[in-house]
């Protein structure tokens, strides 16, 4: 396992002391959800992340692959999630293939929380790990610190209460998928509208006994308005100050340039554009 | 948000009342009164030739909570009737509503007496004095709010009074003020003032000419600000539910409402 | 008759069974005995004089203040106690001067002039909580000249707290004479010039002693020059136009 290197935190803490601000870390200030039903589990996030009142992405992804029958969505600090997720992930795959068997819901918790309890709550993940394993469902949630829930319905994040109220007031026993998908669904909008820390779409992820179903974007009822304004400037309009031009030679000296064939143009990956 | 964290013996609650532990005596606890929290929101305000127009958000915030979707922050001043449909003054706070409800009331019944007193409507000049005087009458206790005052100058231009909460003014072309100042400021530079815009091929570097200070229809601004909201929406959490937006011309002022993203 | 109401001269806020407040009464017989001052409203501006009654050779003339300003636009002239003048004149100072601070813009004519009245109605016994300033109404009244966006503008303001805007308007030992040859002698179209003349030429009919440039003093209000007393000088310039006898 990659271990932390801690050898700038006596510098830091100095500089902290001194006044010096600690630098904002990316949080997933968030709504995650998790809902048992009959013959499978669905968890369902939002897809804000955000860096104190700024919105730093407003389409996150907060569903992490850990295997092909088990996920995992996180809330807390982006990295940490992302990392823990991943780790625990290929560790997983690892065990599994040293057993020869196919992981459990319950072995990727427990590695989990060994994993973020040995790190003291220092390690800020907060997580809903489901899956359908050869034990039939699992549904959990781990805290930073490292305990666990084992529970029908789960919620976590910032908008854990307004999830939850959907929750308590909708949830029953013995749901198709489509009304757990539908419940999940209503649990992560309670917490986009009325989280100011959750916002944009949902994301939903099923996963039964034969197959895992990603819904990205499952909802999206934010989408943006359209400008009333076109903000396109006239070529020319910023003042150029200086220009250099580096010859085909040059450039030549680090990369390799080739000719486009006749009447090929290169495209990019393909960008929105505010017109 | 705490304003006291007065609990006697520890600054939190303990597992069980039982274990509350006992204090020695005559230990001194130090106590904490705040009495201020940031209710979130912006305010946008930008002047015309012969026309101003004020706007904020309507969405009243604190932490990660919505109070309430419907809280205006841009408010009509002087008026003659309980609806102030007459008024030629708008005054726009953001910051602690609490505050800003405060200095909104005071503003408008000092507006109110000085008609009675003097015989004649306060002008935007001497009302945007008078605000600095009362912000400044609580230097060391402000009102935690940044305002901007707005109407028609003795001229009939638009005019914009910005301020800092102990009432340092200025008059200004434009000014946003609130939680997503810092992200409507500089659309503002660029598309009121026209900062870094020069006119294509007018010269070389430094040369060039800039971009003309045309003054802007009422239309243009108005889709401005709209445009303004709808991408501080996009960035800032604190931002959103509603607009609300108030025009003033000659003819009085036009008060429009226009919705905005909830999430 | 007098017995029955010297009875309710002690309770000075209170009143006869007439209807009637002595004390104010009074306070307006006090202003019949002074020295005369003329206030006439032009078109261009306002003009201030009064006779400055110099009781004595040795009397340095310089040192009677009959006419002084109150703001750059405001200015005016007393008959009466001056004593208690000093404290309404005082008093319409701050006003002003926190008219300017609060809003930026001078304090107009007709407000100065109620703010002065509002002081004058503040004797007797101080209403609950308050601290009474005076135990009688002030025994002077003043002529308040100023020039604000609705022009030139001439004020009476009396003991007992009314005020009147006039044309022209004479107060003091000499004012009965002094009225009526103003009413017959104003018209709308007077000059500055002509309104120094006239403020002269009354005060010079209801005066007792000889007029001359020292025993009589002018000042006068416009818009390019605010308020501004006269300097020996332009006084003796005045007084050289005056028709004579």
């Amino acid at each position: 396992m990659p271990g932390f290197d801690f050898s700038n935190h006596t510098r830091n803490a100095a500089l902290h002391a001194r006044g010096v601000p600690l630098p904002k870390a990316t949080s997933t200030g968030t709504t995650i959800v998790g809902c048992i039903f009959d013959g499978g589990v669905v968890i369902a996030a939002d897809t804000r992340a955000t860096s104190g009142p700024i919105v730093a992405d407003k389409n996150c992804e907060k569903l992490h692959y850990i295997a092909p029958q088990i996920w995992c969505a996180g809330a807390g600090t982006a990295a940490d999630t992302e990392f823990t997720t991943a780790l625990i992930s290929s560790q997983l795959e690892l065990h599994s293939l040293s057993t020869g068997r196919k992981p459990r819901v319950v072995t990727c918790m427990t590695m989990l929380k060994q994993h973020l309890f040995r790190y003291q709550g220092h390690i800020g993940a907060y997580l809903v790990v489901a899956g359908v394993d050869p034990t039939g469902v699992g549904l959990f949630t781990v805290h930073a610190h490292g305990s666990t829930d084992k529970l029908p319905y789960v919620t976590m994040g910032s908008g854990s209460l307004a999830a939850m109220s959907v929750f308590e007031t909708q949830w029953k026993s013995k749901m198709t998928e489509q009304e757990a998908v539908t419940l999940a669904s209503n649990a992560i909008q309670a917490g986009i509208f009325n989280d100011l820390g959750s916002g944009s779409n949902v994301d939903v992820a099923v996963i039964t006994k034969d197959k895992t179903t990603l819904k990205r974007g499952y909802v999206k009822p934010n989408e943006r308005s359209q400008k009333q304004k076109s903000y396109i400037f006239k070529r020319g309009t910023t003042a150029v100050l200086n220009e250099k031009i580096i010859t085909r030679q040059e450039i030549s000296k680090y990369v390799t340039v080739s000719e486009l064939e006749g009447g090929e143009t290169a495209l990019g990956e393909k960008m929105d554009l505010d017109v | 948000m705490t304003m006291f964290s007065q609990n006697p013996l520890m600054n939190g609650p303990n597992y069980s009342f039982s274990q509350t532990p006992t204090m020695a005596s005559g230990a001194n606890k130090e106590h904490s009164f705040y009495p201020y929290t940031d209710n979130g929101g912006s305010t946008l305000a930008i002047s015309g030739n012969d026309f101003m127009i004020m706007a904020g958000d309507t969405r009243s915030t604190s932490g990660y909570n919505i109070n309430t979707r419907y809280s205006p922050k841009v408010f009509k001043i002087g008026g003659t009737t309980s609806s102030q449909d007459d008024a030629t003054l708008v005054l726009s706070v953001v910051g602690f509503a609490a505050d800003g409800h405060a200095l909104k009331e005071k503003l408008d019944a000092i507006v109110k007496m000085y008609r009675y007193q003097h015989g004649k409507p306060m002008s935007v000049k001497a009302c945007a004095q008078r605000l600095s005087t009362i912000l400044y009458g609580k230097r060391f206790f402000p009102y935690y709010v940044t305002a901007i005052l707005g109407g028609l100058d003795e001229d009939g231009k638009g005019a914009v009074y910005s301020y800092d909460p102990v009432g340092s003014y200025e008059r200004e072309q434009c000014r946003a003020a609130g939680a997503a100042a810092s992200l409507i400021m500089p659309f503002l530079d660029n598309q009121v003032n026209f900062k870094n815009q020069y006119i294509p091929g007018s010269g070389e570097g430094h040369a060039l000419v800039e971009r003309a200070k045309d003054p802007l229809p009422l239309v243009v601004v108005e889709a401005l600000v709209k445009d303004a909201f709808d991408s501080a929406v996009e960035r800032h959490i604190e931002v959103g539910d509603g607009l609300s937006m108030m025009l003033i011309t000659k003819n009085g002022i036009e008060e429009k409402f226009l919705p905005l993203k909830k999430d | 008759m007098f017995i029955s109401r010297s009875e309710y001269d002690r309770g000075i806020n209170t009143f006869s069974p007439e209807g009637r407040l002595f004390q104010v009464e009074y306070s307006l017989e006090a202003i019949k005995l002074g020295s005369t001052a003329i206030g006439v409203a032009t078109g261009g501006g306002v003009v201030l004089g009064v006779e400055k009654r110099v009781t004595s050779t040795l009397l340095e003339t310089s040192s009677v203040e009959k006419i002084v300003e109150i703001d750059r636009h405001i200015g005016c002239a007393m008959s009466g106690l001056q004593a208690d003048a000093r404290s309404m004149v005082e008093h319409a100072r701050v006003e002003s001067q926190n008219h300017s601070f609060n809003f930026n813009e001078p304090l107009r004519v007709e407000s100065c002039t109620q703010a002065i009245c509002d002081l004058a109605l503040r004797f007797g016994e101080g209403a609950d909580g308050e601290e009474s300033i005076m135990s009688r109404p002030f025994g002077v009244a003043l002529l308040i000249a100023g020039y604000d966006e609705d022009g030139p503008q001439l004020y009476h303001a009396e003991p007992s707290g009314t005020f009147y805007r006039y044309d022209a308007k004479a107060i003091g030992s000499g004012s009965e004479g002094a009225q009526a040859e103003l009413q017959n002698e104003f018209h709308k179209s007077l000059t500055i010039e002509e309104a120094e003349t006239l403020v002269l030429k009354t005060l010079k009919q209801v005066m007792e002693e000889k007029l001359d440039s020292k025993n009589v003093q002018l000042a006068s209000v416009t818009r390019e020059k605010g308020f501004r007393i006269y300097t020996d000088e332009e006084m003796a310039k005045v007084v050289e136009r005056l028709p004579a006898n």
